[in-house]
């Protein structure tokens, strides 16, 4: 593992006794974002000097070996403040532009954000994408403003999406872990979140960075983690998130090997803050809603229910091993019932996700092959969502998942049961 | 007379008689060497079988499949008294080929040593075995999974196949390593693998020659023209 004390590279920790002290730490990872970059600093310096000129601020740029010259745009990133209609004394902003150490990945572009968050003492920090396309400056105050002014560790970023976007975090994310952890954090996976300085050197002093988890789900373990360390934690609503397109569909098994992986991981390490707790809590919420329309979503349930079948047929003992008897004996029902009538009701997927988490903590298979396996039944929960929610405006269908919410809450026991047959067998 | 008696029928009778006194020590020493080695063996397979039991193989050869596996093939007793009755009989057998060696007999000399130079090669080829019937599971799982995941509809087939081959591989292997046919398995091996292959790619470079040319076409071009629409859906 790479040690903390080699993690900066010299000019980097030159620059830091320079720097000194800072109240706000802006950090973004990259690597090979010179196309989009630019606006996502502007945004970053104009948010600064709007919200908080007078603080002392830094931007960190934790770079992952970039060949388009992402960091000389960063360098060369201005803003026009007269057309931002900014003209209060400026923000005392420093940039710093540093490779990271570690095995590749957004996590380890965390780590040595965190490490520079500890050595500058900063108050504030927050983290963003560098694809943003719809970030603006008020994310700034969004993000830092809760922290700073409010005394939060903990800001989740809440967006305003189609009710089809992210449905791993709608089906399987989101209720898993408000009816783990008791706190409603909508979008726990957001991927642009804000956290105080000392919540910063929590997360620097954890040992994840060579695991998977540094790899490919920094941003759930960074939601867990302030959960489960008992940070105060709240939201900011951010309108609409447009980025560019990082996770293609055709890529959903891995997508559902690393996020829901490490979910379960999480669990496991987790297991004596959520065992015990029931129900769950709002979360607070800042920033002004707004609904804006978005663009249609085309959804193929013919071929999601298709392949949901097919694995009932080819993968049904791998699921058999998986799942409980009575939850294989519901998804079975589904196998010759017409389009019209297929649905995987909210109890069932509830049940498939906590008997799939006992089936990776048990081993009863490679914890692999037990995510693998999930991706046809998430598609059957998918399509299934999808016809039961095309005749619903979106805030018509987030009534649907927080009934699916309810029912992972109502549930809990069965999970809690289950897992510790496991844990005093084992 | 007396002679003919003592010369025919007492001499014999004396001399072997003074064989058997030579080699009763040898018995003897046999007798004891057996007798402590079905000992050892006890105490060796009970405690292989309580080590095994205490690290966890049976858990993890339920993991592997290789619990239903033995199940499949009528073996009701889990991996860890298997392994500990078969320590029982290594140790046993080593135990007779050692009591039969202090006889000093040179024939039993001689079979006694080539089967313990050969007893290396025979635990290899279990391990070749073991080895690659727990590896074509893994595969064959993974590789079933995945097919189902990109919507093949010959999922199982594929599956199959790549288990089946595995286990061919680790059976000529092990075959090799016991020096029987060995010429044979590695030939005929190569024959049917390419036999297979050569087939397979006239099937397709012949009969399927317009779904190659669709095929090639669509990956290189845009995608779409005859397929079903692609979803907008982003998952997370």
């Amino acid at each position: 593992m790479t040690p903390a004390a080699t993690l900066l590279t010299s000019e980097t920790e030159a620059r830091l006794r320079e720097i000194g002290e800072v109240d706000i730490l802006i950090g973004i990872p990259s690597y090979n974002n010179a196309r989009t970059i630019g606006h996502v600093v502007r945004a970053v310096m104009a948010g600064l000097a709007k919200y908080f000129s007078s603080r002392r601020a830094v931007l960190v740029n934790s770079d992952g070996g970039s060949s388009d010259g992402t960091p000389d745009v960063v360098t060369r990133a201005v803003v026009d403040y007269g057309a931002m209609l900014i003209s209060d004394r400026q923000s005392l902003l420093q940039k710093i532009i540093t490779p990271y150490q570690g095995i590749p990945g957004k996590g380890s572009a965390f780590r040595t954000i965190f490490e520079i968050a500890r050595r500058v003492n900063a108050k504030a920090c927050a983290v963003v994408d560098s694809d943003l396309r719809s970030i603006t400056p008020e994310w700034i105050e969004l993000l830092i403003g809760p922290v700073l002014d409010h005394g939060y560790d903990y800001v989740a970023p809440y967006y305003l999406r189609h009710k089809y976007d992210g449905t791993i975090t709608n089906s399987i994310v989101y209720p898993l872990t408000r009816a783990l952890y008791g706190r409603r954090i909508r979008q726990p996976i957001g991927g642009d979140f804000g956290f105080s300085g000392s919540l910063a050197q929590y997360y620097a002093d954890k040992h994840v960075w060579e695991s998977e988890v540094a790899r490919f789900g920094i941003d759930i373990w960074m939601t867990t983690e302030a959960i489960a360390s008992g940070a105060r934690v709240c939201q900011s609503f951010l309108g609409a998130k447009i980025h560019d397109p990082k996770d293609p569909a055709a890529d959903l098994s891995g997508m559902l090997v690393q996020v829901v992986g490490a979910v379960f991981a999480l669990m496991e390490e987790h297991q004596p803050v959520w065992l015990d707790l029931t129900g769950s809590n709002q979360v607070s919420l800042f920033g002004f809603q707004y609904g804006v329309g978005v663009e249609p979503v085309h959804v193929n349930v013919d071929r999601m229910i298709a392949n949901f079948r097919q694995g009932l047929v080819d993968l049904q003992s791998i699921w058999s091993q998986m799942l409980s008897p009575d939850t294989m004996a519901g998804l079975l029902a589904l196998k010759d019932c017409s389009l019209q009538s297929f649905s995987i009701p909210d109890d069932l997927w509830a049940h498939v996700i906590y008997d799939a988490a006992v089936a990776s903590q048990r081993q009863v298979l490679p914890k692999e092959h037990v995510l693998k396996a999930l991706t046809a039944l998430y598609l059957g929960r998918t399509a299934s969502f999808v016809l039961e929610t095309q005749a619903l405006t979106s805030l018509e269908a987030e009534d649907r998942i927080e009934a699916l919410c309810q029912s992972f809450e109502r549930y809990k026991p069965y999970l809690v049961q289950r897992w510790q047959e496991t844990t005093v067998g084992s | 007379m007396w002679e003919f008696w003592e010369t025919a029928l007492l001499a014999p009778l004396v001399d072997l008689g003074a064989r058997i006194l030579t080699l009763l020590p040898n018995v003897l020493a046999m007798l004891i060497i057996l007798s402590l080695g079905w000992a050892l063996a006890c105490g060796i397979g009970l405690v292989t079988e309580r080590l095994f039991r205490i690290i966890g193989l049976d858990r993890l050869s339920n993991r592997l499949g290789a619990t239903t596996a033995l199940l499949r093939g009528g073996i009701k007793t889990d991996p860890s008294h298997l392994i500990g009755r078969a320590m029982y009989w290594l140790v046993l057998a080593f135990a007779v080929i050692s009591g039969l060696t202090v006889l000093n007999v040179e024939p039993i000399n001689q079979f006694a040593h080539s089967l313990l130079a050969y007893i290396p090669y025979l635990l290899t080829a279990a391990m070749i075995l073991i080895a690659g019937y727990l590896l074509s599971n893994f595969v064959g799982q993974a590789v079933l999974i995945t097919a189902v995941n990109a919507g093949l509809p010959p999922a199982r087939t594929v599956a199959a196949l790549s288990r089946w081959g595995i286990q061919l591989v680790a059976a000529a292997m092990a075959l090799e390593q016991l020096g029987i046919a060995q010429n044979i398995v590695v030939v005929g091996f190569g024959i049917s693998l390419g036999g297979v292959v050569l087939a397979g790619a006239i099937a397709f470079g012949l009969g399927a020659k317009d779904l190659a040319k669709a095929f090639l076409e669509q990956r290189l071009s845009e995608r779409g023209r005859h397929q079903q629409p692609p979803d907008d859906l982003r998952h997370l």
